[in-house]
């Protein structure tokens, strides 16, 4: 599903992604882990071609990450989600389905199913100005399953979050797992990964330490925030 | 990528482009402004003006000063459009309406033709309809009919066409203000350039300027070069101008500041292009 090959991305004299290769496969539920400034959002951009990497290459379903079609059947929820303040959560959806070319039928029923699946019934016609953090949040991640996507790249979903908002998104990954959807977590929160997903990755100065199922990670009774702390740390 | 498969996210981005545009206030401000104010100087089609002693007659007086409000709309949209595209790609950003877009089966060229053709088509329809305004109070109240105007009025946009490329260009390169000023700044010395040259070649001119032993028309200087290849922003509108009073434009041969822009154009929306696909997207 996923497949990155020799990626290295440079700033000038910085580095911030060395030499990463890894592969996701389909139906896997994988978390890119590290600590700020590791290259978990630099590989994510990529994966987007949101940014070129400097050299080696990446692709999604088998199409470079540079060609547009990669992206059909892809949710993105990127870190700090913004939404125009000037249209409300059911217009922003409306035009997420529209830009997927769904018909404004479907699109409505999509937009009716996901307002109900991120808990926002009542709000959505309210203008995006007057939502919390939280609420946008929930609002960009029902724009990523807009159209019932294979792939699901969220990159700090709970980020800002208070304990209830992170807790209200990790159950409602948590319901997603069972569709065979693949998803691509960008996290430094490590109960919340532990509690998600089936495999990890963790980076560190661009570099990548260790990708493996989760249980091969944490070993001897160490929690995945253990085993982490000890690899980051070196 | 097939045509009909790239058409309908262009489509998208043209409608959300003009949309996110329109509903800010300070669009439908400035709008309004601009219509009062054309409304405000067909009180000057009504006076008499008297030239060498003879009345000049209501026909004549229209067309004249139709084609003074032409030429001032023109440059007013003009600088509106280069307001209007200076800041698009910034605040695209900033409500994440660029992330969310390219994060779909979407390429770059795609948005960017999108926002280039939706500024475009704004800007159009801002000064079609001033201009039409002209056309209806001239009509309507004057009995002077000018279907010309209008086809002036649509050749003019190539004008338009240049700014919103090349606005949109220079934001991505510098800020926004001084993308907006370059683009100002290109236009107003082409502006001046073009009313010298103009001023140069009147019967007054030639009669005050002493000739010269060598001759002038083969004497090829740098900065004539740069005066032929500068952006022929006046001279595309004083060509369609000409077709107000059906006269003949003889600043450069006939079409040549209308190539000169579209070839400007061509260009910068090929360095647009570029750039924007080399662009990181926050």
């Amino acid at each position: 599903m996923i497949e990155l090959k020799n990626v290295t991305k440079r700033y000038d004299s910085l580095t911030a992604v060395d030499n990463v290769s890894f592969s996701v496969k389909t139906g896997e539920y994988f978390a890119l882990l590290g600590p700020n400034g590791a290259g978990k959002t630099t590989i994510v951009k990529m994966l987007l071609d949101f940014t070129r990497p400097t050299s080696g290459s990446l692709s999604l379903n088998g199409i470079l990450s540079t060609h547009a079609e990669c992206r059909t059947s892809i949710g993105y929820l990127a870190e700090n989600h913004h939404i125009p303040s000037y249209l409300s959560g059911w217009q922003y959806l409306l035009r997420c389905a529209e830009l997927l070319d769904i018909n404004r039928s479907d699109a409505m029923d999509q937009c009716r199913r996901i307002v109900e699946l991120i808990g926002m019934q009542g709000r959505e016609y309210a203008k995006v100005g007057t939502y919390s953090k939280g609420m946008i949040q929930r609002f960009g991640l029902g724009a990523a399953l807009m159209g019932d996507p294979k792939l699901l790249i969220l990159d700090e979903p709970t980020a800002g979050l208070d304990p209830i908002g992170i807790r209200e998104i990790r159950q409602l990954l948590e319901s997603l797992k069972g569709q065979g959807m693949t998803m691509f977590l960008n996290s430094h929160l490590l109960s919340e990964v532990e509690k998600i997903c089936d495999t990890a990755a963790i980076i560190n100065r661009g570099t990548l330490l260790v990708k493996d199922a989760i249980p091969a990670i944490v070993k001897d009774g160490d929690t995945l925030e253990d085993m982490f702390v000890r690899l980051v740390k070196g | 990528m097939e045509t009909s498969k790239a058409l309908p996210p262009i489509t998208r981005i043209i409608k959300y482009t003009l949309i996110d545009e329109v509903r800010h206030k300070s669009f439908v401000v400035m709008f309004v402004i601009c219509a009062i104010c054309v409304f405000l100087i067909r009180g000057c089609y009504q006076g008499n003006y008297m030239v060498n002693g003879h009345y000049l007659d209501a026909g004549t007086v229209v067309r004249a000063l139709s084609k003074v409000t032409f030429h001032i709309i023109g440059a007013g949209v003009m600088v509106i459009a280069a307001l209007l595209s200076m800041r698009i790609f910034r605040r695209d950003r900033n409500e994440g309406m660029q992330s969310c877009v390219l994060s779909k089966p979407i390429a770059r060229w795609q948005y960017v033709m999108g926002k280039i053709i939706g500024l475009w088509v704004l800007s159009v329809l801002f000064m079609f309809i001033l201009h039409s305004i002209v056309f209806l109070i001239t009509s309507i109240n004057l009995k002077v009919f000018m279907p010309e105007y209008l086809v002036a009025s649509l050749l003019c946009s190539i004008n338009l066409l240049f700014v919103v490329i090349a606005v949109l260009l220079l934001s991505l390169l510098m800020p926004d203000i001084i993308a907006f000023l370059c683009v100002l700044g290109v236009g107003i010395v082409g502006f001046v350039a073009d009313g010298i040259a103009a001023a140069s070649h009147s019967q007054m001119a030639q009669v005050m300027m002493p000739p010269s032993g060598a001759s002038p028309q083969s004497d090829l200087t740098w900065w004539k070069v740069v005066y032929y290849l500068w952006p022929k922003l006046l001279g595309a509108q004083q060509m369609a101008s000409s077709l107000i009073e059906g006269e003949s434009f003889h600043g450069f041969g006939p079409t040549y500041p209308l190539i000169n822009v579209l070839l400007y154009c061509l260009i910068l929306g090929a360095l647009l292009f570029k750039r924007f696909r080399n662009e990181d997207i926050v």
